[in-house]
């Protein structure tokens, strides 16, 4: 029953009346991948797990799995297991009876049934729990049932709704390695839908980005944080994400708040574009853009510096150390490649 | 006298009208089911009597004995609740879930049904019944009942399958389930509550029904609320008897409500509380 858990999403689009959720999804997930759907809330991202599990049907377009068309599959067959966002355990069954479901109605023996909800159980270190109802169970512990649940039953899709966001902050951070460890160890293909960069920055192998119904680019977390395709997702990315600010450009310069700087991005002739200035990007130096220090949000061994610079709100990283004072001048600058150059018209990387 | 003691006799005195007034009839009647007729027509009434068990034995073993219609009673009420749950639990989940054309209208023609009086429909309903040859029979009546049960069934059982997450089905569907077997495995498990409810208040509904038995019955089929009425006559009124089959008719709604009394009041409360794997 595992298959390879190879995805193609093919010119999928999903009306909802006259809204269109999704306008025309296009990408491909190799077998193994650890694979984000990545977007702020209505940008599609569920609607395209929905669609990859079956439980919604598209408006058009074909989604293969495995090389097979199975747009038309109903969810059961498509031999896909999912953790939904609520978990959605089972509250009238025990934790063994949640994660024996599924096996149950592949019809598996019972003899085989036993060990294998143990196998998982232990897996996600729930097998002291298997007597409980779900009810009984803390919200990490409920969620590692429906971990379990999911990976019972080897499936070749391995689907992840939002998992982590009903958990507090610090066990968010411990299941989230542990959750990338086990999906490496099972060698299934995980397609992880999150909102928060963060956790598709640290998980995905790849990911695809979803701006209002479209995917704006598909990348390894690095590639997509080192040149974000367009201004929205060099808005998203990134914390704090990136700043975009409107300038000049003047062979091979750009023109902020009258101060001129280089940069190795190119574009024709002299033009209006927006600036992307990554915080951890700038530099104190002396002789570059003069900015005076609104705010300092002091992170521990970091600090974020809200500078005004003419008019122009910057922020900026800093390490530790070098922070100055609130009301403090200071002079910035940042090196010519770390300098991102967007059309303001069409909000795409020049 | 602390203003809190005052308080709690004022609620003290008033739960004690109440009750009084709830249990007045209910002590009547098993007092006068153990009097003698002599006894029951006494003035002033005997508070102090010898207990007999005489009218008992006559209503259950006498020539009028309403063990039949005890057992009509039974059939038309256990009839009614099964056929209705057979047919409320699939429509209820369907209103609760699927989308269709005309949703909207059969929810409120549901409802709609429940705030007609019965009593202008009964002429229609005889007349039906007569015209397909169901008067006086098990069928007809338990027809007739459906249609106020069913209405009411659904109505009630929708909102508890309204209180299950989309998500729990879905996740059941991927898990390999068809529909079928995730409203047996997944949905029905988690609704008992409003499934022992539903059953006792449709039980009951038949069971305590006298209107429309009294016009669509006739001697084969006659339930115990009917026959009961034998013992008020023209001449005289049988008290004792007539209490005596009160209180048997009253016995399988008192058992029922003890037994279901824990399903219920969790059924009623379903939702209010928070767990249970729930969001």
């Amino acid at each position: 029953m595992s298959g390879q858990g190879q995805v193609s999403f093919r010119n999928i689009v999903k009306m909802h009346g006259e809204f269109a959720a999704l306008k025309g999804v296009n990408f491909d997930i190799k077998p193994g991948e650890f694979f984000a759907l990545l977007g702020p809330s209505g940008s599609g991202k569920s609607t395209t797990l929905r669609i990859l599990a079956g439980l919604d049907a598209p408006t058009a377009g074909r989604v293969l799995i495995d090389d097979k068309d199975v747009t038309s599959t109903n969810a059961r067959d498509r031999d896909i297991a999912m953790v939904f966002q609520s978990y959605a355990l089972y509250p009238h069954m025990t934790v063994a009876e949640n994660i024996a479901f599924p096996l149950e109605m592949a019809k598996l023996p019972k003899a085989e049934i036993t060990p294998a909800v143990k196998d998982a159980a232990r897996k996600v270190k729930i097998d002291h729990l298997l007597d409980r109802k779900p009810g009984q169970l803390s919200g990490g512990q409920q969620q590692r049932c429906a971990l379990a649940r999911a990976i019972v039953r080897k499936a070749r899709l391995f689907l992840l709704d939002e998992p982590l966001s009903n958990l507090d902050a610090k066990l968010r951070l411990e299941t989230r390695a542990e959750l990338k460890k086990l999906q490496r160890s099972l060698g299934v293909t995980a397609v992880y839908v999150t909102h928060d960069q963060e956790e598709a920055m640290t998980l995905a192998d790849r990911m695809a980005v979803f701006m209002s119904g479209e995917i704006q680019q598909v990348g390894t977390p690095a590639e997509v944080f080192a040149r974000p395709n367009s201004i929205d997702i060099a808005g998203f990315i990134g914390n704090p994400p990136m700043n975009l600010v409107p300038a000049r450009y003047v062979d091979g310069d750009v023109i902020i708040a009258g101060h001129r700087l280089k940069t190795t991005a190119t574009t024709r002739g002299e033009r209006d574009v927006v600036v992307g200035l990554r915080p951890g990007a700038l530099r104190m130096a002396v002789g570059g853009l003069g900015a005076r220090v609104d705010l300092i949000e002091d992170l521990g061994d970091t600090a974020v510096l809200d500078l005004d610079c003419a008019g122009t709100m910057i922020r900026m990283r800093v390490a530790d150390g070098n922070i100055p004072g609130e009301g403090d001048t200071i002079s910035i600058t940042a090196r010519p490649q770390d300098i991102h150059l967007f059309d303001p018209a069409t909000r795409m990387r020049l | 006298m602390t203003a809190k003691r005052l308080r709690i006799i004022a609620l003290l005195a008033i739960s004690t009208v109440f009750l009084l007034a709830w249990a007045f009839p209910i002590v009547w009647s098993v007092m006068n089911s153990l009097k003698t007729d002599s006894d029951v027509l006494a003035y002033p009434p005997k508070l102090v009597f010898t207990p007999t068990w005489e009218a008992y034995r006559d209503v259950l073993f006498g020539s009028g004995s309403i063990l039949p219609n005890l057992l009509s009673s039974v059939i038309i009420s256990v009839g009614t609740t099964v056929v209705t749950m057979l047919m409320a639990v699939p429509a209820a989940y369907a209103l609760a879930r699927l989308r269709f054309r005309g949703k909207k209208f059969a929810g409120f023609y549901v409802l709609a049904t429940q705030m007609l009086p019965p009593v202008g429909i009964i002429i229609p309903y005889f007349l039906v019944l007569r015209n397909i040859g169901w008067i006086d029979t098990y069928q007809g009546i338990i027809l007739i009942y459906l249609s106020f049960s069913l209405p009411f069934a659904i109505w009630l059982l929708v909102s508890y399958f309204e209180d299950i997450p989309f998500e729990m089905e879905e996740a059941a569907y991927l898990d390999g389930a068809s529909r079928l077997k995730t409203l047996w495995r997944i949905i029905i498990p988690q609704v008992r509550g409003g499934i022992a409810v539903t059953v006792v208040f449709v039980f009951l509904n038949a069971w305590n029904e006298f209107l429309f038995a009294v016009v669509l019955s006739g001697n084969t089929v006659r339930p115990v609320t009917v026959a009961m009425f034998n013992f008020v006559s023209v001449e005289q009124t049988l008290w004792a008897k007539l209490a005596a089959v009160s209180v048997l008719a009253m016995l399988p709604v008192v058992v029922l409500g003890v037994v279901a009394q824990k399903h219920i009041v969790k059924g009623l409360t379903v939702g209010a509380v928070k767990g249970g794997g729930r969001r």
